[in-house]
C-alpha cells in the first residue's frame, strides 16, 4: 500500500508541476519567432509526460498484483507508518536533516560533535563515555583533517560565541 | 603531442612527491573504503571528493582514478574473507572466492583476486591510454546530432540496468532527466520548474545528489538492520596470508585473464555498463567456455581470475567515453566528471586536443595505483578481521559527516547540504518503490548534455527529427540505442514464444 501510495503523490507532484511550472519566466521573442527552435517547455514536457503515463500503468501493476491482499488496504498502511515513526530509520533521516539545518547556523565543530554522538548512540552504541571521547577525537581529527590540512570551507556558524570559538580554535591549530 | 612524450607529461604530474603521496593515500583510502560492505566504489569516489577542493584540476582526476581503481579491488577482500561483495562488482568472486577460504585457501584466493586485479587494471590503463586519442580523433568530426547519439547510447542501457523491473527503471531515467531540467534550459536560459526558489535558479549540482543516493541512503538503510557486520562472520578472526599464484597456476589462467581483460575493457567503454556486469559477463563467459563448468561455484581460481580481471579492466574502459567524449561510462566516473566540471573544466572532444595531461596523467596514476594496490591490500586483508570490528556505530556517522563535508564544499552552499539530505530520504523512498538509483543517476548526469544536443541539432537542422538518423555515425548509433533499448523487452518474449514450441516437440 505503501508504494501505491507513494507512486500516487508522484503522479499528482508530476501532474501540477507539467499543469503550472515547466516554464516560469516569459520565453525570449526570438526564440518564440524562431520555428526551427526547441521551445525551452518541450523537452522537460515530454519526459513529464512519459512519466505520467509510465507511472500509471505502474499504478494499476502494483494494483492488479497486490489486489485481494490482506494488507493491501489502509488500515495495514496505517498500522506500517506507525511502525517506521517509530523505527530508528526515521530517527536516522531526523538526524540528518536536523543536521542540513543547523550546520550553518551553529557551525562544523558542534554539527560534527552532536551528529557523531547522537548517530553512535542510535546505533545502539551503551558505551557513553566512550562514545563521547570517541566523537570528540573525530570532530577534532576531522576539522584538522579538512578545515586545516585540505583548506576545505567549513562553515563556523553564525551563532556569535559558538563562531568566536571556531576562530579562536583556527588560531590554535594554525 | 605524440604517446612518448605525452608519457613523459604524465610522468611529471604524478611524479611529484606531494601527488605521489596523494596517490599512495588514494590507494589506501580506496581499498580500504571498497572492503568495506556497503561502501560501493561509487561511494569511495564521492567520500574522497572533499580531498580534491584543494587540487587542480589535473590532480583531482589522479587522486579519484586511484581511489576508483584500488576500491574495485578492496571489494574481493571482503567477498573472499566473508562472503560479502565489498563493491557490487565484487559479487561474482563471492562464487569461488568464499568455497576457497572455507577450504582452507583464503590467502591462495586473495592472491589470485589481487594478481588479476593488478592485470586487468594495467590492461585497461594501456587499453584507455591508446584508444582515447583515437576515440577524440574521431570525435571532433561530430556535430549535435551525434553527440546526442552518443549520449542516448548511456541513456539506452537503462533497460538493462535491470530487466526484471524495466518499467520502473524507465521511470527512474526519466525522473533523473527532468531533474536535469530544473534551473535555466541549456540553450536559452529560460527558467524551468524551480518552483520560485532562487537557489535552484542554477539547478540542481550533481555532487549533493549522488553523495545522498549513494551514502546517506546507506547509512540509514544500515540504520535499520538488526546486526551489523562484525569480525566474527565468515573467517574473521583467523590469519590470512595472502599467497601469490605459482607460475604454473599462472599458465592454467593466462586464456582467462585474457579474454576477461579485453571483455572488461569493452563492456567499461560502454556507457552505462560498468564493473559489476563486466565481472558477472566474464564469469559467465568462461563458465561456458571452459572444459569443466561443473567446478565453477565450488572453489577454483578461474572464477576469481575471470570476475576480479574483468571488474579492474572495466576501470579503464570506464574512463574512455570521459576523457575523449565528456561522457561517463557509470556511475563512478559521473563523479569524477562533476568534480572536474566543478573546477570549470570543459569536458569534450576538445579536452584531451587542449589539454592531453589529462589522459597521460591519469594512465599513470592507473598504473601506479594498480600495483601499489596489491601490497596495500595484502596488508589490508592481514588486518581486516580487526578493520571488520570497528563498530557501525562509529563508521555510520563518519560517513554522515564525510557527505555533509562533500556536499557543502562543493560551493560552500547550505541549499547544497540540503539537497543532499534529500537525495538521501529519496533514495530509501526509491528503494521502498523499487525504483532504480543508478538509473536515476544516469538520467542526472547526461540529461543536460542530452538536450543541449538535442536542441542545436533540432535547430541546425530547421526543426527536422530526421537529422538524428540521416548522419551516418548518428544514424547507427541511433540503431544501436533503438537495438539496446528494445533487446532486454523483446528478449523475453521471444524466449517465451520460443518455449513452448519445444515443449510440443517434446
Amino acid at each position: 500500500m505503501f508504494e501505491l501510495i507513494l507512486n500516487v503523490l508522484l503522479l499528482l507532484f508530476l501532474a501540477y508541476t507539467l499543469a503550472f511550472n515547466v516554464v516560469e519566466a516569459p520565453i525570449p521573442l526570438k526564440v518564440q519567432k524562431n520555428p526551427y527552435a526547441l521551445k525551452p517547455g518541450i523537452w522537460p514536457s515530454v519526459i513529464l509526460v512519459l512519466l505520467i503515463i509510465l507511472l500509471i500503468v505502474n499504478i494499476v501493476k502494483i494494483i492488479l498484483k497486490n489486489k485481494g491482499k490482506d494488507t493491501f488496504c489502509l488500515k495495514g498502511f496505517a498500522g506500517g507508518a506507525v511502525e517506521f515513526f517509530k523505527s530508528k530509520v526515521f530517527l536516522g533521516i531526523l538526524l540528518v536533516v536536523l543536521a542540513s539545518f543547523i550546520l550553518e547556523p551553529l557551525g562544523f565543530i558542534v554539527t560534527c560533535f552532536i551528529i557523531l554522538f547522537t548517530y553512535g548512540l542510535l546505533l545502539g552504541d551503551k558505551k557513553y563515555l566512550r562514545l563521547l571521547l570517541i566523537s570528540l577525537i573525530l570532530t577534532l581529527v576531522l576539522y584538522i583533517c579538512f578545515g586545516v590540512l585540505l583548506q576545505v570551507n567549513l562553515p563556523r556558524g553564525t551563532v556569535p560565541f559558538l563562531r568566536d570559538f571556531a576562530l579562536f580554535l583556527e588560531q590554535l591549530i594554525s | 603531442m605524440n604517446l612518448f612524450q605525452m608519457l613523459v607529461n604524465g610522468l611529471s604530474v604524478v611524479f611529484q612527491p606531494t601527488m605521489l603521496l596523494m596517490v599512495f593515500f588514494a590507494v589506501i583510502l580506496g581499498t580500504l573504503f571498497g572492503s568495506l560492505p556497503g561502501v560501493s566504489a561509487t561511494m569511495a569516489v564521492a567520500l574522497g571528493l572533499p580531498f580534491t577542493y584543494s587540487m587542480g584540476p589535473v590532480q583531482s582526476i589522479v587522486f579519484l582514478v586511484a581511489i576508483y581503481c584500488s576500491s574495485i579491488t578492496g571489494g574481493s577482500i571482503s567477498a573472499i574473507l566473508f562472503k560479502i561483495p565489498g563493491v557490487p562488482s565484487s559479487a561474482a568472486t563471492t562464487f569461488d572466492g568464499y568455497p576457497m577460504a572455507q577450504q582452507g585457501k583464503a590467502g591462495k584466493a586473495l592472491g589470485v583476486a589481487l594478481g588479476c586485479s593488478a592485470i586487468g587494471g594495467l590492461f585497461s590503463a594501456l587499453a584507455m591510454f591508446l584508444l582515447s586519442p583515437q576515440l577524440t580523433q574521431a570525435a571532433l568530426s561530430f556535430g549535435p546530432s551525434e553527440m546526442f547519439a552518443v549520449t542516448f547510447l548511456g541513456l539506452s542501457i537503462l533497460t538493462g540496468l535491470d530487466t526484471t523491473n524495466i518499467l520502473r527503471t524507465i521511470i527512474s531515467g526519466l525522473l533523473g532527466l527532468l531533474l536535469a531540467c530544473i534551473g535555466q534550459d541549456p540553450m536559452y536560459g529560460v527558467q524551468r520548474m524551480t518552483f520560485g526558489s532562487n537557489q535552484l535558479l542554477s539547478g540542481i549540482e550533481m555532487i549533493p545528489v549522488l553523495i545522498g543516493i549513494f551514502a546517506v541512503t546507506e547509512v540509514l538503510t544500515q540504520t535499520g538492520e538488526k546486526s551489523h557486520l562484525k569480525g566474527s562472520d565468515g573467517i574473521g578472526g583467523g590469519k590470512v596470508n595472502t599467497e601469490m599464484p605459482t607460475f604454473k597456476e599462472w599458465l592454467s589462467i593466462k586464456w582467462v585473464v585474457l579474454r576477461s581483460s579485453i571483455l572488461g575493457t569493452v563492456v567499461g567503454i560502454l556507457p552505462g555498463a560498468g564493473a559489476t556486469i563486466a565481472s558477472f559477463m566474464s564469469y559467465s563467459v568462461e563458465t561456458k567456455l571452459s572444459k569443466h563448468p561443473e567446478k565453477f561455484g565450488t572453489g577454483i581460481i578461474d572464477g576469481i581470475a575471470a570476475s576480479e580481471t574483468a571488474n579492474n579492466a572495466a576501470t579503464g574502459g570506464a574512463m574512455v567515453p570521459l576523457l575523449s567524449l565528456g561522457i561517463p561510462g557509470g556511475n563512478a566516473a559521473a563523479v569524477m566528471m562533476s568534480a572536474l566540471v566543478l573546477k570549470g573544466v570543459q569536458m569534450g572532444p576538445l579536452l584531451l586536443i587542449n589539454q592531453p595531461d589529462y589522459l597521460s596523467a591519469t594512465f599513470v596514476s592507473m598504473i601506479i595505483s594498480n600495483i601499489v594496490m596489491v601490497i596495500v591490500a595484502i596488508l589490508i586483508a592481514k588486518v581486516f578481521a580487526q578493520i571488520l570490528a570497528v563498530p557501525y556505530s562509529f563508521l555510520g556517522p563518519i560517513i554522515i559527516m564525510l557527505a555533509l563535508i562533500g556536499s557543502y564544499s562543493t560551493s560552500s552552499n547550505i541549499m547544497d547540504v540540503k539537497i543532499m539530505a534529500i537525495a538521501g530520504i529519496a533514495g530509501l523512498l526509491f528503494r521502498a518503490m523499487k525504483f532504480n538509483s543508478a538509473a536515476l543517476i544516469l538520467g542526472l548526469v547526461l540529461g543536460g548534455i542530452c538536450e543541449g544536443n538535442f536542441s542545436r541539432a533540432f535547430t541546425i537542422s530547421r526543426g527536422s527529427l530526421w537529422t538524428m538518423f540521416n548522419r551516418p555515425i548518428a544514424g547507427i548509433v541511433m540503431l544501436v540505442c533503438i537495438g539496446a533499448l528494445l533487446y532486454p523487452v523483446v528478449s523475453p518474449i521471444i524466449k517465451k514464444k520460443f518455449k513452448p514450441a519445444g515443449n510440443v516437440k517434446k
